[in-house]
């Protein structure tokens, strides 16, 4: 059964494939750390460029990692940026809690961390907290969704994210600030889909077999927004609203296309090119020149406007 | 006791056939838990028992069925396949890849049409498969490591595809004559969605592969007692790597169907999957050692877990409890298998002694 020939041959290839994985930096750059939830959604990956290409075009060295929503991943890869010893760490982090240690630990390491998209609950460890008003996008993209829907109202169901995620629950309070004050609206269901788009487009089409005079649908992020969109459409309902949250690229297009009714767009391109330079200004002057918390707020965007935006920034 | 084999007392009678029917019904208890929330949802969610619901729901199931039924094989020669989700994602994104970007080719770009991308969507899962079998028949890796391991690689490898992005309107575009795609996973045949057919019929040729062929009888030898079946004259690893391979199909179409449905490919589509496919096979019955459990039990596993989701969301339940309820449902059920088969051992004398003529 033993056979050298293929382990030697497996083995080899396989050192191949990591060799072709690695990439050559000029060692001699400072280094920033970014860190980041995941590169398969566009909404990461996009900021992560972003931040990345800033930082190469002020002159450092850049390495990008990803802790997956997972904490402890998050500390280890901290623990790498120091033991590296980055000058700086951009980070989207883990947790509003569950991250302050790891960015204390950097902190006192002497790295400065530049938090985006993401805050904690503390203050003073991190130079900067630059983050998207979450709370404000869901007010605008819920005032929509009650203007779209006209004053009969009607019945309506909500996709939630993950409910572990402090986002997902600034949106959900965010989308009933506005919604439960309208007497003719009324929530028929409510079901967390993960922010994932298969999940979003079995449990849509299960709760418009539950509840038949469903006229919108209003998610917590836009590829959950897109699993609605495509099961109202296998369903061969016409009439249902879709609105989503974050401005991908897809749900830009399906906006165009009108299947989706709206989102609201994070300005995740410019909170991270902000973070870089903030943290190459307090690299050179040992200061931000900005208060540590920083809201940027969101772009409603329709039909009307869908033109002004691309990849998670305004572009006119 | 030679009276009773002779004429068993009425008493004797009456215990038999009660032994018999808790045996029964502890056997059959996959089909009557799904008896039972079918009848449970019907009573409590007004709009669960219509044509359309069970449409829609079988389609939801089909899913996770596509799956159980490739995993049975792995499952039943005492593998398991972690890395189907993972298969899934990548079959998707291989179709997305070939139909959105197309192929670089002589200095243009050419478009496949809608079936090569499928074939070759199919063929890259099958190399995984191929690198499965591989791994574990003939380089001696543990299954559960093996599989780990291609999990990774083949989610590695969706990502890379798309450097990490969605690919969109899977539809296509007419002028490169791929359009069509889009009917794997939304079209009607004879009033059934399509991938509930996919799922009838893989059923169908598994199950008769399972019980009228050499290769089923070899997969049942081979997790039963490798080593007898070895000495048998079975070529093992042969058996085990088609096991893998028939999984790793039935991924690469789990995943072309949810593509397909969506009319969009994403990297991370298929995550966990592989862990409802287990559910549903362990459901049915199958057991994870090996040997032991069928096809058909696998799917009525399928249709337990998708009924149960399907209904709890149509209730309104939230997701927390959901997957509670989930988890009871799954513990329970290999609970009462251990129950089964620790029962019908202690009491297989006493109905052998009882009624003989039963007893071929």
């Amino acid at each position: 059964m033993c056979r050298p020939f293929h382990f030697l041959a497996a083995t080899a290839t396989l050192l191949l494939i990591v060799a072709g994985g690695c990439h050559r930096a000029d060692m001699s750059k400072p280094l920033i750390c970014i860190v980041v939830p995941s590169q398969d959604n566009p909404f990461f990956k996009i900021e992560a460029d972003a931040a990345a290409a800033r930082a190469l075009a002020l002159g450092y060295r850049v390495r990008i990692d990803v802790h997956d929503d997972d904490a402890y991943r998050q500390d280890n890869l901290i623990d790498a940026a120091i033991a590296s010893n980055a000058a700086a760490i951009i980070l989207d982090n883990a947790g509003a809690d569950s991250s302050i240690a790891a960015v204390r630990r950097a902190t006192k390491a002497g790295i400065p961390c530049f938090l985006i998209d993401r805050e904690i609950h503390a203050d003073g460890i991190a130079k900067a907290q630059i983050i998207a008003d979450n709370d404000q996008g869901a007010r605008v993209v819920a005032a929509e969704f009650v203007r779209a829907l006209g004053p009969q109202g009607g019945e309506y169901v909500e996709l939630l994210g993950r409910e572990s995620d402090t986002n997902a629950q600034v949106r959900t309070k965010g989308f009933h600030a506005v919604l439960d004050g309208q007497p003719t609206l009324k929530r028929v269901s409510a079901q967390a889909a993960n922010w994932s788009q298969s999940e979003a487009f079995q449990k849509t089409e299960t709760m418009l077999q539950a509840h038949g005079n469903i006229r919108g649908i209003i998610s917590g992020n836009d590829t959950m927004a897109l699993g609605a969109v495509a099961a109202v459409k296998s369903s061969g309902l016409t009439n249902i609203l879709v609105t989503g949250f974050d401005g991908s690229p897809d749900a830009l297009q399906s906006i165009r296309s009108g299947s989706l009714r709206a989102t609201t767009l994070q300005p995740a391109v410019f909170i991270a090119r902000l973070a870089v330079d903030e943290a190459d200004q307090f690299l050179k002057s040992g200061n931000t020149g900005k208060p540590e918390r920083q809201i940027i707020p969101c772009d409603l965007v329709t039909q009307d406007n869908v033109d002004d935006y691309a990849d998670f920034e305004k572009v006119r | 006791m030679t009276e009773h084999l002779i004429s068993p007392g009425r008493s004797d009678r009456l215990a038999t056939s009660s032994v018999r029917a808790l045996l029964f019904l502890l056997r059959a208890r996959a089909v009557l838990v799904l008896l039972l929330l079918l009848i449970l949802f019907s009573a409590l969610a007004p709009s669960f028992l219509t044509a359309n619901n069970l449409s829609i729901l079988s389609k939801h199931v089909a899913i996770s069925a596509i799956l159980a039924i490739g995993m049975t094989f792995v499952v039943l020669t005492g593998g398991i396949d972690l890395s189907v989700g993972s298969v899934a994602g990548l079959g998707g994104m291989v179709a997305g890849y070939l139909l959105t970007q197309g192929l670089p080719f002589g200095g243009s770009v050419h478009y496949p049409g809608v079936l090569v991308a499928i074939l070759i969507a199919l063929a890259v899962c099958f190399a995984v498969g191929l690198l499965n079998g591989w791994l574990v028949a003939k380089a001696g890796v543990a299954p559960f490591i093996a599989t780990l391991g291609t999990l990774y690689i083949a989610r590695g490898a969706a990502l890379l595809l798309s450097n990490g992005k969605t690919f969109p309107n899977l539809g296509g575009v007419a002028v490169r004559g791929n359009t069509g795609f889009t009917l794997l996973g939304q079209s009607f045949l004879l009033g059934i969605p399509l991938p509930v057919w996919i799922m009838l019929v893989l059923f169908g040729v598994v199950a008769l592969v399972a019980a009228k062929t050499p290769l089923g009888r070899h997969v049942y030898a081979v997790g039963g007692n490798e080593r007898a079946a070895r000495l048998a004259g079975i070529r093992v690893p042969r058996v085990k790597l088609v096991t893998y391979l028939v999984s790793s199909l039935c991924a690469a179409l789990v995943g072309l169907i949810i593509a397909s449905q969506l009319e969009a490919a994403h990297p991370a589509t298929g995550e966990s999957f592989e862990l409802n496919a287990i559910a549903a096979v362990v459901l049915g019955g199958t057991s994870l050692m090996g040997g032991r459990g069928s096809v058909t039990g696998s799917l009525i596993g399928a249709f337990v877990i998708g009924v149960l989701s399907d209904g709890l969301v149509m209730l309104g339940v939230s997701e927390f409890w959901q997957m509670v309820i989930k988890g009871t449902v799954i513990v329970l059920a290999v609970a009462i298998d251990q129950l089964q088969s620790r029962l019908q051992a202690k009491f297989l004398p006493y109905l052998l002694s009882a009624s003989p003529e039963d007893a071929q």
